[in-house]
């Protein structure tokens, strides 16, 4: 007993301990708090794209020649300060939070909806149709995520919509790697087997028993892949190959910012903390969800 | 082991030339004349003719891209639209800067996150030492490089005056003084020079570092779980071992090997840090000058410089996975 005591900070007893009690207000705090968190601010940017028109209290394109460059709070009626052209910082940054989720949301779907099929037919259904898509898809993996949505981005050009299919296209591989490797478990599961028995084809199984049963896994890490789709957008209008300008995103704002850092280093700090904080309310509920989902932990 | 890392490298090959038909595709396949984006939409159909010819791009296909596959093994990336020099010099020329910059904020990522990660896997579930610590992760995490790059220039360029603003000091200079042996008999110029590289390189090592500690630190963290949790950990306090000992002599040790691993993914998420923190801060590399290629419409030259970044992160991979075999003696059986 006294050699398990000695072992105390780290023993696997104590963590079990420390894992079961959720009725108990600290656990439950600390199962819910990270969740709540990413939750409330991914709301929050959701509300704020969706009612950017009712919220920006004026058009991210107007300008105001009387006040260039002017600092947070030094005129009333613009709160977070102007750029270079007189516009209104804050409604710049209301209306880059559609450009931030839109290419977030929508290029995750892609990825998912393009890598997941490919995925389980690849764990499922194994053999050559594996290799290929295994294959292909691990010299996509070569590529980390920016670089290759910067390949392609460069090639198609820079737009919303090129941007999306760029970061779909450069996400894809995780999606197919994940579901691949969700679908060789559950290939080997009683209930797929009973599926089989009672006459179940390949695409019935594949798309009545596999995908139900790795969704939740998938759903948690595309909520994390948001987060890295939304780094990416802002580092792609950040090196000048996003959205191209006027449209407001927060990596361009932040990249004309740039120029004026030593006068009005404001523009940088607030598209720089717009995209933390999106970056990180995904984080937040993508590991908390995890944390809650994991089978692993769920096991101890 | 030797079937291993023959396997190995005959799995690395088609990578390799996978990813480089990836390139190929993206930069000749896809829409967009390159000619067109270098001269402009004014230009008349001679001149376009002659560009057309002069780089090669009225050959069929499939020639081109063997052609393409064939000088890129060679390290011959065709010459600069811009300026007309061979990509393979700009290339030789940016790689150092990119180097240094990759190692010192390794440096900066290791010292910084290895310790955080061992120090909240330690204290797991520790309200005043694990959350603080992970919570400085995940903002970490989540803060993009450029950002971090900004704040810093802000502050402790702008405003301290401390660190120059742009600029990456006279790297090639103190790499000629090395090669000319001028480094030993001019020490004195010599360190002057090294510091002012060094001067320049203390930010984008800070920013770059920083953001790369955090995945560091969770990596480490969660390889450090797995450790302890072993069965030898477990033998170890069973058999009476004093605590210190049995997280320094045994724990840290064996938690090298899963952190290995990293060692790729870490490469990779660097390269294209450098990407950005290279532009952050207009210093000189290979990121720097993809960014500044694709401006300018540049295609050999950023073809190049993506070729070379595809190359270094297959073959770190492929080197990882070979030391891994070293390190962990059960592997070479497989």
């Amino acid at each position: 007993m006294a050699v398990v005591r000695r072992a105390d900070p780290v023993d696997l007893a104590g963590l079990r301990a420390a894992e079961e009690p959720r009725s108990t207000t600290r656990g439950r705090l600390r199962r819910w708090l990270p969740i709540s968190i990413g939750l409330a601010l991914a709301m929050t940017m959701i509300v704020v794209a969706a009612a950017a028109p009712l919220i920006a209290p004026l058009s991210p394109s107007a300008q105001f020649s009387d006040a260039v460059l002017k600092g947070p709070g030094a005129i009333d009626r613009h709160l977070l300060g102007t750029d270079e052209f007189g516009r209104d910082l804050l409604s710049r940054i209301i209306w880059g939070a559609r450009v931030s989720l839109e290419v977030g949301l929508v290029s995750v779907a892609f990825a998912f909806a393009l890598g997941v099929p490919l995925g389980i037919v690849a764990g499922v259904i194994g053999g050559r149709m594996e290799m290929l898509i295994m294959r292909s898809s691990d010299m996509l993996m070569a590529f980390p995520t920016l670089l290759l949505a910067l390949i392609i981005v460069t090639a198609l050009g820079g737009s919303l919509a090129n941007e999306m299919l760029a970061i779909g296209v450069a996400l894809t591989p995780n999606f197919v790697r994940l579901a691949r490797s969700l679908a060789l478990t559950i290939r080997e599961q009683d209930y797929i087997l009973a599926a089989r028995a009672l006459g179940g084809g390949q695409l019935r199984v594949m798309a009545r028993h596999v995908f139900p049963n790795a969704l939740y896994a998938l759903v948690v890490v595309a909520t994390l892949y948001i987060a890295t789709a939304i780094r990416t957008e802002a580092s792609l209008s950040f090196l000048g190959l996003g959205i191209p300008p006027p449209t407001p995103s927060w990596g361009n704002i932040l990249s004309e910012g740039r120029q004026y850092i030593k006068c009005c280093p404001w523009l940088t700090t607030f598209s720089g903390l717009a995209i933390m904080a999106a970056v990180l309310a995904f984080n937040l509920m993508g590991d908390a969800l995890r944390d809650l989902l994991d089978p692993r932990l769920k096991g101890e | 082991m030797f079937q291993y890392v023959l396997r190995r490298l005959l799995i690395a090959v088609p990578m390799l030339l996978g990813a480089m038909s990836i390139v190929f595709v993206a930069m000749r396949v896809l829409p967009g004349d390159p000619c067109v984006a270098m001269m402009g939409d004014q230009a008349t159909s001679g001149a376009l003719a002659d560009c057309t010819r002069n780089l090669g791009l009225d050959r069929p296909l499939a020639v081109q891209y063997v052609d393409y596959l064939w000088r890129s093994v060679q390290f011959d990336f065709g010459k600069s639209f811009r300026q007309g020099y061979p990509v393979s010099d700009y290339i030789a020329r940016m790689f150092p800067h990119t180097f240094v910059l990759v190692m010192a904020s390794a440096v900066v990522a290791a010292l910084v996150g290895i310790p955080i990660g061992i120090v909240s896997a330690l204290k797991r579930r520790s309200p005043l030492i694990d959350y603080p610590l992970r919570i400085i992760a995940l903002l970490g995490l989540s803060m993009p490089v450029f950002w971090l790059g900004i704040l810093l220039l802000i502050v402790f360029s702008l405003h301290l005056d401390l660190f120059p603003l742009i600029g990456g000091g006279d790297l090639d200079g103190v790499i000629a003084m090395i090669g000319s042996g001028e480094a030993f008999t001019y020490p004195q110029d010599f360190l002057r020079a090294v510091g002012d590289v060094l001067h320049h390189l203390t930010l984008p090592a800070l920013a770059l570092g920083f953001t790369l500690a955090a995945t560091v630190s969770r990596l480490s963290r969660s390889a450090m779980l797995e450790v302890i949790s072993q069965d030898y950990i477990r033998t170890a306090r069973a058999k009476g071992q004093r605590e210190r000992l049995v997280v320094y002599k045994h724990a840290l040790r064996n938690m090298m090997v899963p952190l290995l691993t990293i060692i790729g993914i870490f490469v990779a998420i660097a390269l294209t840090g450098t990407v950005l923190t290279e532009t952050v801060f207009t210093r000189p590399g290979l990121g720097k000058m993809l960014v500044d290629a694709i401006g300018a419409r540049d295609y050999p030259l950023a073809q190049g410089a993506i070729t070379v970044f595809t190359m270094i992160i297959i073959v770190v991979n492929l080197v990882v996975d070979l030391m891994y075999a070293v390190v962990d003696p059960r592997i070479t059986f497989r």
